[in-house]
């Protein structure tokens, strides 16, 4: 098990907080949390050690695309980057939604 | 064409899907953020719901609290934080119940018992969602549900017996032992946990149905589900499977454990004797057990703590009021009132063989309710006398026939004869004096308002052997013991056990194995006070968050509840 | 003066084996409790022999037999097996009957072929494709001995394979008419067939094994375990190649990419308004995964390798869809519908282990020494092929009257495997594990020419539209993730290659990447298959939960 942090700077505020997923085999739990800071935060537990340079440019690329502010946990269970990729864009998702 | 698959949905979806659309409200929610802190110091991820899920909503517009848990984090098992939720929200349902506010409970099984990374947590924690349960369960009809993936195992199979109406659907399986356990246990002769065929045709919902384990097999799909839980509530309350105390031994006795028995092989049996016809009544002892019992020789009587300690204490011109030799039920008089004793012994003569050796099996489960309910009956309108429970197994029973036979509800109705005395105001206090392990602690120790035990480095507290939790964690015993370094559930020694609070006294004393005079004397004494203090209690287990370990040791048990009642 | 030259020394040769049999039969029938002696008896040191078992369906009954031979009596010899899936196989050559070895695919004995590779127990004459085993049984690798499975024959040999019709003619083919001697176990003999498959005048010996043929439901995946990533690249297929390219005809490879694909035809394809643009003949095995699409008309239909367990009642309830016989039975044949997924078809798809960075692609990897089976007959543009379609002329590049068309060769990864091992790599593994085992060539599974697509999670390369190798390999780049090959791309090169359409994101064609759900699949469990069957697809055991 592997703890990572780190801030980015964005822009766009998600709306309201966010949860998806499960922390199944090669699946992961991703929170969201509206912030009023001016960066991002991104708090990851993992169960593989040793792959924060896949983390961070995994992460990277997610910011640089959506430039999303809001405070971010992970819980991974070993999911592939794919997987986590497309979670963080359904939290996004959520995150922004109008009916909440 | 195709319905909208039950199972295929995680368990927030599911608690969400079940109650009027619009409706749910979702109590300690992933934002609280209860993450397991003994997985955590364990190196392993933890979710922010620790995989329970609690809402309240409207089922058909009464007031309903759902309790849902997800299969795919650690098996659905349940840890102190989960354990918590559980608990806490049948606790508050209870007092809604109580208050005049009817609150339909409604629970969606998907776990495999105890999470064994938090072990003796979860084994609290059951024992008083089960004490929660037998309470509740005179307000509202409860209702579960086991769609699959996993199904119901362990000591939540145990809960799962106490309820009024199980629905299950053909994938979920209903049992205490989980193959891999009994073939670790018991060896592949006895279950091969590879043979998924056997598996489905034994655990499974169609089966467990078919047998009466169960009450209504649903499709996999919402709209069924629903629909069924609907004609429940309608129902009402019934009288609990977990009480049918003669039917069942009834059954047992009329079966031969040494012939093969094929779950087709049962089914038949009970169609052909009427066993679950509603009016089904016991006529008379079918002689299978009879014979057997003839035609052994007098067993050796085998040592064992619990009959050292049964005879200490009740001493030697008693009658045993069990119709087994492995069960030892005798009255005493203690403090100048009467006082019953209960111990589970080894037997080689056992009828049921995989319960030879002191481990609580079939048969046991039910004739320790049959002990229990007699006093109950026998002390109606009187001073209801205290029932002690003295504790020395090895474990519930491994065997095939065991799971067939509903072992778990054999184990779930002793827990609902020990709640339910507790209930109508006999103290029960237990004397732990040798091993207290897994399904057979719940069964037998575990509703008592009062533990006591003796202080030996000998006695082993824990949900699972080392050998099949190793097994099914996947991690090596010096592995797991390391883990026990941190946390203090999972270790298997008293002491740590002792951690949690729910131990009221350790006591020394000069001989465990073969008790001195002034060894039972003490006893006695200390038996007394717990009597004491369990009547002035109002016999509830609501000690043990009390005590000063439990502050300490159980400050989340604590904490989630509280936060639960607030945002109830 | 020399004798006259004798030109029939094949067929003296099998009557003297066939003589020396005659002590155990005088009939084509043997006994299962003498197929050992019989062996000894009929089987000369040195023969080829050929040995049924692709991945499906297998002579075990004679394999494990044939490794119980006294070796000092059967030796050095020959073996030719489509697939080894036993370890009898292997074990011939530890016990030193068997010596040289040729085959198509190795599944769950890749490893311990490799070992014994190194270690001199076993020499590989080549790796092939099965319609290149196949055809080497016409030419240069003629067998003396052939052992084959059927379901049933008749006492005069003559064989039902019913449907796991499979390679069983081609084999035998081979070796009745060139004076092999034919050996076929059954599971049962009986007086009357349904339906001949194979005549029994090619047939030698029958023998009724104690057990039915081993077979495996190899194609068939629990729609359960499809993940929302394998939806949203079938959905990018789906949208960015099945429609572009107008595939009708096709052969999926096995594996969940492509069954996630088959699921989406009736809830995704159907809301895109393609049914009956797309996907409408087959080359695939009969599996149940496609029952959803079948029953809501998306196919019209199926030529098959072999059977697949479950599928009988189905199959004999929709003859229009598939190839049966008068008993109403599936015919199946792995050579014909081999050459089907070859030249018949439009596109192939399927997925694989590791890709370079110029597109080869293999299955062979950390040691195993796997084969390819068939994937590389369909996973190749075929030189060969004349006749043209909408898909195949859509590959069209150029104004020249005188470029082809071509077949859509795709490969589905996600761009990491299992955790964290990239499925790019900048040499495939292949290439050690080649040279170790002394092969002339790496077995590469599809070289990166004939692959036409190739789509992660992240995009489609349409590698077709490279203009040279260096816009191929940023292509594939562009793709790649966050691999170390991923995360050498440059926005400014991706930029111009999504421009000129080389490369696309699921949102350059108009797919949110978040719209992949399960709730997508027609069908999310084996329970739901049967549903959709009616009752008629009856599970195996293995893939029931209930």
């Amino acid at each position: 098990m592997e703890t990572l942090k780190y801030t980015f700077q964005a822009e766009k505020r998600v709306k309201h907080k966010a949860h998806v997923g499960v922390v199944g085999s090669a699946n992961l739990e991703v929170i969201f949390l509206p912030t009023n800071n001016s960066f991002s935060t991104m708090d990851i537990s993992s169960k593989f050690e040793g792959h924060s340079a896949v983390w961070k440019s995994i992460l990277e690329r997610f910011f640089a695309e959506n430039n999303c502010l809001a405070d971010i946990e992970i819980n991974d269970f070993g999911a592939t980057s794919g997987v986590i990729s497309l979670r963080l864009l359904q939290a996004l998702e959520v995150a922004n939604l109008d009916n909440e | 064409m195709i319905m909208n698959s039950f199972v295929e949905l995680t368990a927030r979806e599911r608690a969400e899907a079940i109650v009027d659309k619009g409706t749910f409200r979702e109590l300690l929610d992933p934002y609280e953020n209860f993450r397991s802190p003994h997985l955590l110091k364990q190196g392993i991820i933890a979710q922010n719901d620790d995989g329970m899920i609690v809402g309240k909503g409207t089922f058909n517009n009464k007031q309903a609290v759902v309790i849902s848990m997800e299969g795919n984090f650690q098996g659905g098992g349940i840890g102190e934080v989960s354990g918590a939720k559980f608990a806490g929200a049948l606790e508050l349902a209870l007092e809604d119940n109580k208050k005049g506010i009817p609150t339909q409970p409604i629970i969606l099984f998907d776990t495999g018992g105890v999470r064994l990374q938090e072990a003796n947590y979860g084994l609290l924690s059951i024992s008083e969602i089960q004490a929660a349960i037998v309470e509740l369960r005179n307000y509202q009809p409860l209702i579960g549900v086991i769609p699959g993936r996993i199904g119901c195992f362990g000591g939540m199979s145990m809960t799962a017996a106490l309820f009024s109406y199980l629905i299950i659907t053909k994938e979920g399986r209903l049992t205490l032992n989980g193959p891999e356990v009994i073939e670790q246990e018991a060896g592949i002769k006895e279950f091969d946990a590879s043979d998924k065929v056997l598996i489905w045709n034994t655990l499974g919902g169609a089966n467990r149905v078919a047998t009466g384990y169960a009450d209504y097999l649903a499709e996999d799909s919402l709209e069924d589900i629903v629909r069924i839980i609907g004609k429940c509530i309608g129902l009402g309350i019934p009288v609990h499977r977990s009480t049918k105390i003669d039917a069942y031994e009834n059954l047992l006795a009329s079966i031969n454990p040494k012939e093969n028995l094929t779950p087709q092989g049962l089914q038949e049996y009970m169609k052909r004797h009427g066993f679950l016809e509603k009016d089904y009544t016991v006529k008379k002892v079918i002689s299978n057990k009879k014979d057997h019992l003839q035609k052994q020789l007098p067993a050796q009587v085998i040592h064992s703590r619990g009959r050292s300690w049964f005879n200490g204490i009740v001493g030697k011109d008693y009658v045993n009021k069990s119709k087994i030799d492995s069960v030892m039920c005798g009255d005493i008089s203690l403090n100048g009132e009467v006082a019953r004793v209960i111990t589970v012994v080894p037997d080689e003569n056992s009828y049921y063989p995989r319960a030879k050796g002191g481990e609580v099996g079939l048969e046991q489960g039910w004739e320790i309710a049959r002990c229990i309910r007699e006093a109950m009956r026998e002390d109606e309108g009187k001073v209801s006398r205290p029932i002690i429970a003295v504790v020395d197994t090895p474990s519930q029973a491994y065997g095939y026939k065991e799971e067939l036979l509903g072992i778990f509800l054999s184990c779930a109705s002793a827990v609902d004869a020990y709640a339910s005395a507790r209930l109508a105001g006999h103290p029960v206090v237990t004397l732990i004096v040798g091993n207290a392990i897994s399904g057979a602690f719940l069964a037998h120790g575990l509703q008592e308002s009062y533990i006591i035990s003796l202080d030996d480095d000998k006695i082993v507290v824990h949900a699972m052997s080392k050998k099949s939790a190793a097994r099914i964690t996947k991690r090596s015993i010096s592995e797991m013991d390391k883990a026990a370094a941190d946390v203090p559930g999972i270790a298997y020694d008293i002491h740590s056990f002792n951690c949690l609070g729910a131990l009221n006294h350790l006591i020394k004393v000069n001989n465990h194995d073969a008790p001195l005079n002034e060894d039972i004397n003490l006893i006695k004494a200390e038996l007394i006070k717990g009597i004491k203090t369990s009547r002035e209690n109002g016999n509830t287990l609501k000690y043990r968050l009390k005590t000063e370990n439990a502050i300490i040791y159980r400050a989340l048990s604590i904490e989630v509840r509280e936060k639960l009642k607030e945002l109830w | 003066m020399s004798d006259k030259p004798r030109w029939n020394l094949a067929k003296l040769d099998k009557n003297e084996r066939i003589n020396a049999a005659k002590k155990f039969t005088t009939t084509k029938e043997i006994k299962a409790s003498q197929i050992v002696d019989f062996y000894e008896a009929i089987i000369k040191p040195g023969d080829k022999v050929v040995l049924e078992g692709n991945n499906q369906k297998q002579a075990d009954f004679l394999s494990k037999f044939l490794a119980k031979v006294d070796v000092n009596k059967v030796n050095h010899l020959h073996m030719i097996l489509p697939s080894i899936s036993r370890t009898e196989h292997l074990d011939l050559f530890e016990d030193n009957i068997a010596e040289i070895l040729d085959f198509s695919f190795a599944g769950s004995q890749s490893l311990r072929i490799a070992q014994m590779v190194q270690d001199g127990t076993l020499k590989i004459g080549s790796i092939h494709t099965y319609l290149e085993l196949y055809t080497r049984l016409f030419v240069d690798l003629i067998p003396n001995i052939c052992l084959v499975a059927a379901d049933k024959a008749d006492h005069e040999g003559n064989l039902y394979t019913g449907n796991n019709t499979e390679e069983t003619p081609t084999l035998i083919e081979a070796a009745a008419f060139k004076d092999g001697i034919v050996i076929a176990q059954v599971n049962e003999i009986t007086d009357n067939l349904d339906r001949v498959d194979i005549p029994g005048g090619w047939v030698d010996y029958i023998v009724q094994s104690p057990e039915p043929y081993f077979i495996k439901a190899l194609f068939t995946k629990d729609p359960r375990n499809i993940t929302e990533l394998q939806i949203l690249t079938g959905m990018m297929c789906i949208k960015g190649i099945y429609a572009k390219h107008g595939v009708k005809s096709l052969n999926h490879g096995i594996g969940f990419n492509t069954v996630a694909i088959e699921l989406l035809l009736p809830t995704y394809g159907e809301s895109l308004g393609l049914k009956g643009k797309i996907c409408t003949n087959w080359v695939l095995n009969p599996h149940p995964i496609l029952i959803p699409a079948i029953e809501s008309g998306w196919v019209r239909s199926i030529c098959s390798f072999g059977g697949e367990l479950g599928m009988d009642k189905y199959i004999r309830a929709r003859p229009d869809i598939f190839a049966t016989g008068r008993d109403g039975s599936l015919r199946s044949n792995r050579t014909l519908a081999q050459l089907a997924g070859l030249y018949g078809v439009d596109m192939f798809i399927g997925s694989t282990l590791q890709i370079d960075y110029y597109g080869n692609s293999s299955t062979v990897t950390a040691g195993r020494l796997s084969g390819f089976g068939g994937a590389p007959n369909m996973g190749h543009n075929p030189g060969g092929r004349r006749h043209s379609s909408e898909a195949w002329q859509s590959l069209v590049s150029s104004d020249d009257p005188l470029v082809k068309g071509k077949k859509l060769v795709v490969q589905v990864v996600e761009t990491f495997g299992q955790g964290v091992t990239p499925v790019f790599v900048e040499q495939l593994d292949a290439v050690n594990i080649g040279r170790k085992a002394g092969l002339p060539a790496a077995p590469v599974m599809i070289y990166g020419d004939d692959v036409s697509h190739v789509v992660t999670e992240q995009g489609i390369a349409y590698l077709y539209k490279a203009e040279n190798l260096d816009e191929r390999k940023n292509a594939l780049r562009a793709i790649a993730g966050v691999t170390p090959f991923g995360m050498s791309s440059t926005k400014e090169n991706v930029d111009v290659l999504r421009q000129k359409g080389v490369v696309a994101y699921p949102s350059d064609i108009g797919i949110k990447v978040t719209e992949a759900k399960r709730s997508l699949l027609a069908a999310k469990n084996m329970e739901q298959l049967v549903e959709w069957s009616g009752g008629l697809y009856e599970p195996p055991e293995e893939f029931k939960c209930w």
